[in-house]
């Protein structure tokens, strides 16, 4: 990463972008592993995979635990975006479009056959664009439903009751959508097809720049690429932007805080029905001797 | 032998007027003995014996015609059939071979056996008497001229036994005497367990304690009762019966009261000191039979209980009874009035339920009694968290059967839909994983109530809307009121109940399905051509070379 690459490479991800991704991936797994068994808690190899992690109310633990740090990952994500799109001033290069659609359409037709050339993508593919919307959308699912089970009493003081296992349904709906998810279309994309190490390494190739960013690659090639900002510019919008964001992240994390911490939703001990046993009946029913 | 001359020549005058009257005009020939009447008949003399005890000679002939040996009676007995030989008896008699009155009284006794057999018909302690003059003889209780025959004997039976036995040299012996004898049935008398046949163990035993009325007095002061029925045996469970194709014979009390059988009579004061105690050490014997049953109670609560020294926990004979032991379940109902016997609170409970109340009122066979979910001799613990966890189990036997469920119009979900919610979830784990922990997740009764358990509808329910929040308050004190909806009530999702997972569960059942093949499809594509790509390539490339 620090020693320059032997062969034309490209820098794609910074450090702060990979260090992101690591904790969407020690997040992400931590609760695909602590859930999906909870999800399926009765089929065997569930509840073999919850009696190897400790039991059941470990493993709730542990999705908890991982479910923060999601959350501080996704609270860190959503500043550093804000930095990069108020304070660098950085193309919006994630948004969707009908381009994208129309990309994603010639790459099927050429895939079958039917299109002579394949799409000429930017920095962000289809593909690309799909997984980053679905993990935005997962997450803000994901967070949600799970507040509302972490938090079923402060949930139903707003919400009907009705919530709660509904919120459970979709909670379980949308880990599967993920996990199936990432199986199919990010391994394939980024592991089966050809290892895309740029997440790791934060350098891509010339060839797969070629196959999946060509018009990034062009604007590169002609010089048309991201200009730096000029650094008053930029410290006078760090002046506005680090207050700001530390208010919002504080409160961010104050929200957080509430999160874990809000209610109490049960006792920890059930109360046991208070019952005298030995009173012998008067008369017995039946005199034994 | 000493002799007062004038009276016997009295008689032997008598005697000589007697002989010369002619027997024709008697109608009849006299009567072998007519010269002993003659003389003894008020004969005012005695006759010495060598211990100095005297003799009267005097016989009351009307107490010889009145006795069954008179000479009315169809076979008649003559003096000299008993103060035999003859010989001996003629005048002046010979000297008899007695030293003394009661040896003396034993001899005439031994001639009764020239007509009775009596060791066919006496006891044989009494037959003893000959060989020790302490002991009674034939005289002693029929006695000599006024012999009386056993009809009359047995009219008044004590009072001929108690001519001898007025006091017993044992406290209880004379208590037992004096309470069998005032409480002698028709046809009872000391013949009845002293009979000339020995009567069986058992018929000795019930012969005394079906007759006595009073209590055993224990160190503590208790008292026991010792009267027995004893066709509450022979019609309890331990009479004889075929059983299974087995035949059995009615149980014997000595089987069980082994200590007595070994003892005898008097019975030794009973080792336990206090009533209880007696019942508990009583049950040792149960196992001797029953031994799987003793077994399997043994490691019941009621057993763990009487280890530790709790002695009011429950032995065979607090739920089966004693003597009178019938079938436990006969009818159903009886169960649960034999455990609220000692359980009397948690039994009103239970009558109070929809449970109870079918059993009793009417008599409902599908509804669980106390050992259903108890069991009847291993009955676990039931305060642990292995019966805790395990319980939700317990009543899915009944509530997840539609056989059952059906008749009620009661839903078998409930138990798959508590399974699948977050507390079965949990406690089904629990119960798998570590069935010894506990956890605070619900399981059925503590919803539902434990013995008060009520139907869903009724207006006391704990379950009912009304009642929920309360219910769901016991372990989640901050619910408000829209908390309980969270629940799903048992219900499986559906456009009428939980319509909103319903929904969810729809979105994703089509979503999931969609994105994943989309996917799938997308990622063939790019295979396919990826491969036709690669062969293309392998085509060319020999071509370039």
């Amino acid at each position: 990463m620090s020693s320059p690459p032997p062969r034309k490479e490209y820098y794609r991800f910074d450090r702060f972008q990979r260090v992101e991704h690591l904790l969407l991936i020690v997040s992400f797994t931590t609760l695909a592993v602590t859930g999906l068994p909870q999800m399926y808690s009765l089929q065997p190899w569930a509840s073999f995979l919850i009696l190897g992690m400790g039991g059941i109310e470990f493993v709730r633990v542990l999705h908890r635990l991982a479910a923060v740090v999601l959350i501080l990952g996704s609270i860190l994500h959503f500043v550093a975006l804000a930095y990069r799109l108020l304070v660098r001033r950085v193309a919006l290069t994630l948004l969707p479009g009908w381009q994208d659609l129309r990309d994603g359409l010639q790459a099927l037709g050429h895939n079958l056959g039917l299109v002579r050339q394949p799409p000429r993508m930017g920095r962000y593919n289809f593909g690309e664009k799909v997984e980053y919307w679905a993990v935005i959308w997962g997450t803000v699912v994901m967070v949600l439903t799970g507040f509302m089970l972490w938090n079923p009493i402060a949930t139903t003081s707003l919400l009907p009751g009705a919530f709660i296992p509904a919120a459970k349904a979709a909670h379980g709906g949308e880990a599967l959508l993920a996990v199936l998810s990432i199986l199919t279309w990010h391994f394939y994309n980024v592991h089966v097809k050809r290892f895309n190490r740029s997440m790791f390494t934060g350098y891509i190739s010339h060839a797969e720049m070629e196959e999946e960013h060509a018009l990034e690659l062009e604007a590169i090639e002609q010089g048309r690429a991201e200009r730096g900002t000029d650094a008053a510019a930029l410290r006078r919008r760090q002046r506005i932007f680090v207050p700001v964001a530390a208010a919002i992240t504080g409160l961010l994390l104050v929200g957080l805080y509430f999160f874990v911490t809000y209610e109490q939703t049960a006792i920890a001990t059930v109360p046991r029905q208070q019952v005298e046993v030995f009173v012998p009946a008067t008369p017995v029913a039946e005199e034994v001797h | 032998m000493n002799v007062r001359n004038w009276g016997w020549i009295v008689g032997c005058v008598l005697l000589a007027l007697w002989g010369s009257q002619p027997a024709a005009a008697q109608g009849q020939p006299p009567p072998p003995d007519a010269a002993c009447r003659l003389c003894h008949a008020d004969s005012a003399g005695t006759m010495a014996l060598p211990s100095g005890e005297l003799l009267h000679a005097q016989v009351d002939p009307a107490v010889l015609e009145q006795s069954v040996h008179g000479l009315e009676s169809a076979e008649p007995v003559y003096c000299t059939d008993c103060h035999g030989p003859r010989q001996r008896y003629q005048y002046p008699h010979a000297p008899s071979d007695a030293s003394d009155r009661a040896q003396y009284r034993a001899d005439t006794a031994l001639t009764c056996e020239q007509c009775h057999d009596t060791a066919a018909v006496h006891n044989p302690g009494h037959l003893q008497a000959t060989t020790s003059s302490d002991l009674p003889n034939c005289v002693d209780c029929h006695g000599g001229h006024a012999v009386a025959p056993a009809a009359v004997l047995r009219a008044d039976p004590v009072g001929s036994c108690q001519q001898c036995h007025q006091s017993y040299p044992d406290e209880q012996l004379s208590w037992v005497h004096a309470e069998v004898t005032a409480n002698f049935g028709p046809g009872q008398s000391c013949e009845t367990c002293h009979a000339s046949v020995p009567p069986s163990e058992d018929a000795l035993c019930q012969s005394c304690h079906s007759l006595l009325a009073g209590d055993l007095t224990l160190a503590s002061g208790e008292k026991v009762s010792l009267h027995v029925n004893p066709a509450d045996l022979v019609q309890s469970v331990h009479g004889e019966q075929v059983r299974e194709g087995i035949p059995y014979t009615t149980l014997r009390c000595t089987d069980c009261h082994q200590e007595q059988a070994r003892q005898g009579f008097p019975h030794p004061q009973p080792d336990a000191a206090n009533r209880r105690q007696r019942t508990i050490a009583l049950q040792q014997v149960c196992q001797e039979c029953h031994l799987d049953v003793y077994e399997s109670n043994a490691g019941g609560v009621h057993a763990q209980h009487l280890r530790d020294g709790q002695l009011e926990a429950a032995t065979c004979t607090d739920c089966h009874g004693s003597h009178a032991i019938q079938e436990p379940d006969q009818p159903r109902e009886r169960i649960s009035q034999i455990c609220g016997n000692c359980h009397a609170e948690i039994q009103s409970q239970y009558v109070g339920s929809v449970h109870g109340a079918a059993l009793i009122g009417e008599n409902n066979p599908d509804v669980p009694v106390c050992t259903d979910c108890h069991g009847s001799h291993a009955i676990s613990d039931p305060t642990t968290a292995a019966f805790r966890l395990s319980s939700p189990r317990m009543c899915g036997q009944c509530h997840a059967d539609a056989a059952v469920m059906d008749k009620y119009g009661i839903s078998t979900d409930v138990f798959s839909s508590y399974v699948a919610d977050f507390h079965g979830t949990t406690v089904t784990l629990f119960e798998r994983q570590a069935p010894d922990e506990e956890t605070n997740k619900a399981v059925c009764y503590d919803c539902h109530g434990v013995h008060n358990i009520l139907p869903a509808t009724a207006e006391n329910s704990t379950i009912i809307k009304a009642n929920l929040l309360a219910t769901c308050q016991q372990c989640h004190p901050g619910a408000n009121e829209n908390f309980p909806d969270s629940w799903t009530s048992h219900f499986r999702p559906s456009l009428e109940h939980n319509p909103l997972v319903y929904w969810v569960d729809l979105f994703y059942a089509v979503v999931i399905p969609l994105t994943l093949s989309g996917f799938v499809l997308f990622i063939g594509s790019d295979l396919f051509r990826r491969v036709r790509e690669h062969f293309q390539r392998q085509r060319k490339e020999p071509a370039d070379v």
